[in-house]
């Protein structure tokens, strides 16, 4: 037995859980494993072992720990509302302190610099087109060589553009800034300064730097106009500076932020009418566990589809894709056995099309060969934006 | 024998699994096992055998009493990987599942057929049907449908002989003892289970919910006692007292009177025109006892009052971060004076106590709420339960509706049987497993003559924490 090591975890939210296991079919890695080590229960109970009973930080916990996908789909489900994202954020920044060689502690700072991230972006586009990259292997999409330059047209909402979804999927954001745009409303964009919220970083546990991105991120998104985030990861990121940056400003600048299927729900009749129905077509709405557990807000998502498209619900309640951010690249047995469980949930609704709002998991499942669209993609070919 | 990444013995593992769902702590595992088969479940059981050590079935830990707490370091075989339909017949209505399908899992596999699995624990979400057995589990629906036992024509069970036998007939009653019968509830101390038959149930054409609210808990369980003395049996109902009202109304906001002194949740379901009229009447004896009735509109309404139902033993951390969940059951008639003194024994330990139960078939399920930390604490607790225990038993009720006696009720047993029930109990036990090789020191008080009934230190040292 080590030394006593402490998580730095809050004791009172450390003896939060009853271990009443009611979490447990709503872990994506119990769910494929069946073991408890691999749920949240058991987790909490390894963070316990540690922090209060002097266990080692060993192999096992280490394990148990880091093949977390973070999905907080555990949250929701459990009656007595234990803040497991923050149990388990508090643990990785204690074991990221211990873990000076992570390549996460170098890799995710290229994020934070838009020139950087391009450059490499770009560059890697090019090795890809050469075939010298194994790019489904490492989860990766196919980058766009070339992007096409967003403009401002007004100042009624921000729009959050983010580091790698800017970088290698700016279509996307070209289509929603067409859809919110259609509504009457001009948008704003984020300067050169703004670019990666710090989700993975937080992830990580690398959270100092993930505060110095938050407030990066603040400082370039000014006013108080609405900021609309199209990518469920980064939104509950933004959602969370409140909690991360611990003051009266961060918490005002959340309450700004809103997924853009929020924004846009209670606004459908300001839209132009259908152009094209290409609703004959099924689209099976994947929810993000980060609009779904950590915003709480995926019902808006097929609101605003179900105009435009014929919308069927997978009957998952809502369990992980297994893309978690970096996840797919650390862990990529296990995210790919939880993916197969998405698969077939796929597969019973018949649709041909899915609708995903986080870019993680569009590329994730795409890479699995499901064709997935960001759902404002396809409100955006809909649409009549001449009518 | 098993693959060895399905073979564990990593200290964190082996302790994770020294607990379940219950007040116990302090539990180890021996070595841990994953079989996904009949096969490999005997190679366990060969190997624990060969090295002169326990085994301990285990699902998925949601246990109330401590069954699945692993005592001495056994082997422990967790089915949580053998969790596969083997097969459905819809025409029969039953199915072939392994022991670690999750209990929910299967209504949901089966309801293209219009079909599901009766027996439904408030933990059905995660439980699994091997536990299901070996508790002979119940819920709210139990009322009308019966528990486990009703719904199991078979199971496949691995003895500790190392033998694959099946007892009962999945197509039919079998010949000779109900073999079967004495094996659902044996809670892990006769073999392991490695194959269920599953009775499964027509879904019901109509259903009505209705949220009965009341200003006293006497004039609610009056009405529990109206409704059944009118002749009906409604599929559940359900009582949960204003401490718990209050706690899951916090997590689903369904609408829980937060300020009634209990509500009693009513379920009825047949044919439409038969629903229909039990409501009513349901409705109107509420009424005549001072109660207000709420009817679920939808669904989702209902699901939504079910769902504060069933996660109310989850919601305790909201108050206190630790629980001790009863389970005895007394005479209808006689509930609502039990629940009295459920108030005035906790009243005088100076503890919390959250009360949500079975009230159609008088199980209760007072949760005494403390916070392990608080130094002192423990006894106080111990003592407590033993008081509840002893006044459900003075009314002429039993220690256990559901949750199975495990190690929690253990020492008990003396309350209830005689020497020569509980030496008639060991020898059934050993005509299974001669050795007591499976699941030890639980649910039989060690010894032939346990006179000595407030022994709780029988219970090995370190284990109530």
């Amino acid at each position: 037995m080590s030394a006593k090591v402490s998580l730095g975890i809050d004791p009172e939210e450390l003896a939060s859980c009853v271990s009443c296991g009611l979490c447990l079919p709503h872990c994506p890695t119990f769910r494929v494993t069946g073991e408890e080590w691999a749920s949240p229960r058991g987790r909490i109970s390894a963070m316990r072992e540690v922090q209060d009973h002097g266990a080692a930080v060993d192999a096992a916990f280490l394990s148990s720990m880091d093949t977390c996908v973070q999905c907080r789909g555990c949250e929701p489900a459990c009656p007595s509302g234990v803040p497991f994202g923050s149990l388990m954020e508090a643990t990785q920044a204690s074991l990221a302190r211990r873990r000076w060689g992570d390549w996460r502690r170098w890799g995710f700072r290229v994020l934070g610099h838009r020139w950087l991230l391009s450059l490499l972006s770009r560059t890697l586009a090019i090795v890809q087109r050469m075939r010298l990259v194994p790019s489904k292997r490492l989860g990766l999409p196919l980058i766009p060589l070339a992007q096409e330059r967003l403009r401002a047209s007004g100042d009624d909402v921000w729009l959050f553009t983010g580091c790698v979804m800017d970088a290698w999927q700016r279509s996307t954001h070209a289509a929603v800034k067409r859809v919110v745009e259609a509504t009457g409303a001009g948008i704003s964009l984020p300067g050169a300064g703004a670019g990666c919220c710090g989700a993975l970083s937080l992830h990580a546990g690398l959270e100092n730097h993930a505060r110095a991105l938050a407030i990066r991120t603040m400082g370039a998104l000014e006013g108080s106009a609405p900021i609309l985030v199209d990518s469920a990861g980064c939104g509950a990121a933004l959602k969370e500076y409140g909690e991360l940056v611990g003051t009266p400003e961060a918490a005002a600048f959340s309450r700004r932020v809103m997924d853009v299927h929020e924004w846009l729900a209670p606004r459908l009749e300001e839209l132009p009418g259908v152009a094209v129905r290409s609703s004959d077509a099924v689209v099976a709405v994947h929810d993000p566990c980060h609009l779904r557990h950590v915003q709480r807000a995926h019902h808006p998502v097929a609101e605003v589809l179900a105009r435009f498209a014929t919308v069927v619900a997978l009957d998952d309640e809502g369990l992980c894709c297994g893309a978690g951010g970096a996840y797919a690249a650390m862990q990529p047995e296990l995210a790919s056995s939880i993916r197969e469980r998405k698969l077939e949930a796929i597969e019973r609704t018949g649709a041909q099309i899915v609708a995903s709002a986080n870019p993680g998991c569009t590329i994730h499942l795409a890479n699995a060969g499901v064709v997935v669209r960001h759902p404002l993609e396809i409100v955006d070919e809909a649409i009549d934006h001449d009518g | 024998m098993l693959p060895t990444d399905r073979i564990r013995s990593a200290s964190l593992e082996r302790s994770l699994l020294g607990r379940d769902a219950s007040i116990f702590e302090g539990g180890r595992a021996g070595p841990v096992c994953f079989p996904v088969s009949t096969e490999e479940v005997q190679g366990c059981v060969d190997a624990a055998r060969r090295h002169n050590r326990a085994v301990v079935p285990r699902g998925a830990g949601t246990g109330l009493a401590g069954g699945a707490v692993p005592l001495e370091e056994p082997l422990v075989v967790v089915t949580t990987k053998m969790n596969r339909l083997l097969s459905v017949d819809a025409d029969r209505r039953m199915a072939w599942v392994q022991p670690g399908m999750i209990n929910l899992d299967l209504s949901r596999a089966t309801a293209p057929y219009g079909l599901h699995f009766a027996p439904d624990p408030s933990s059905q979400q995660v439980c699994s049907l091997g536990g299901n057995v070996g508790t002979n589990a119940g819920g709210p629906h139990c009322l009308a449908h019966g528990v486990t036992s009703a719904h199991v024509l078979a199971v496949e069970v691995v003895l500790t002989s190392g033998e694959a036998v099946v007892l009962g007939e999945s197509d039919g009653w079998a010949p000779g003892l109900d073999l079967r019968g004495a094996y659902v509830g044996s809670e892990g101390m006769m073999g392991i289970t490695t194959a269920i038959a599953v009775r499964l149930t027509p879904d019901p054409p109509a259903v009505q919910t209705l949220l009965l609210a009341f200003d006293s808990v006497d004039s609610a369980a009056q009405t529990v006692s109206a409704v059944i003395a009118d002749g009906i049996v409604p599929a559940a109902i359900e009582m949960m007292d204003n401490n718990i009202i209050r706690a899951v109304e916090e997590f689903v906001g369904a609408g829980f009177p937060t300020d009634a002194a209990a509500v009693v949740i009513v379920e009825v379901d047949g044919l439409p025109g038969g629903v229909a009229a039990e409501a009513d009447r349901v409705a109107e004896l509420a009424l005549g006892l001072g109660g207000s009735v709420r009817r679920a509109a939808d669904d989702n309404e209902r699901a939504l009052l079910w769902k504060g139902r069933k996660s109310a033993f989850g919601a305790i951390a909201r108050i206190k971060p630790n629980y001790y969940l009863h389970d005895t059951v007394v005479p209808r008639t006689r509930l609502a004076e039990v629940m009295k003194q459920v108030y005035e024994i906790v009243e005088e330990h100076e503890l919390q106590v959250m009360n949500v139960f079975h009230a159609g078939d008088g199980n209760l399920h007072p949760m005494l709420l403390f916070d392990r930390r608080e130094p002192g604490i423990m006894p106080r607790v111990h003592a407590a339960g033993a008081a509840i225990i002893e006044a459900s038993l003075a009314v002429g009720g039993v220690l256990s509706g559901e949750h199975g006696i495990g190690m929690e009720k253990r020492d008990f047993m003396p309350l209830m049987f005689s020497e020569a029930d509980l030496d008639a109990q060991a020898r059934l036990r050993r005509a299974f497993d001669p050795e007591e090789m499976a699941n030890p020191g639980k649910v039989l008080p060690t010894g032939a003559s346990c006179a000595d009934v407030n022994a709780l230190d029988k219970v090995p040292e370190g284990v109530w924490g």
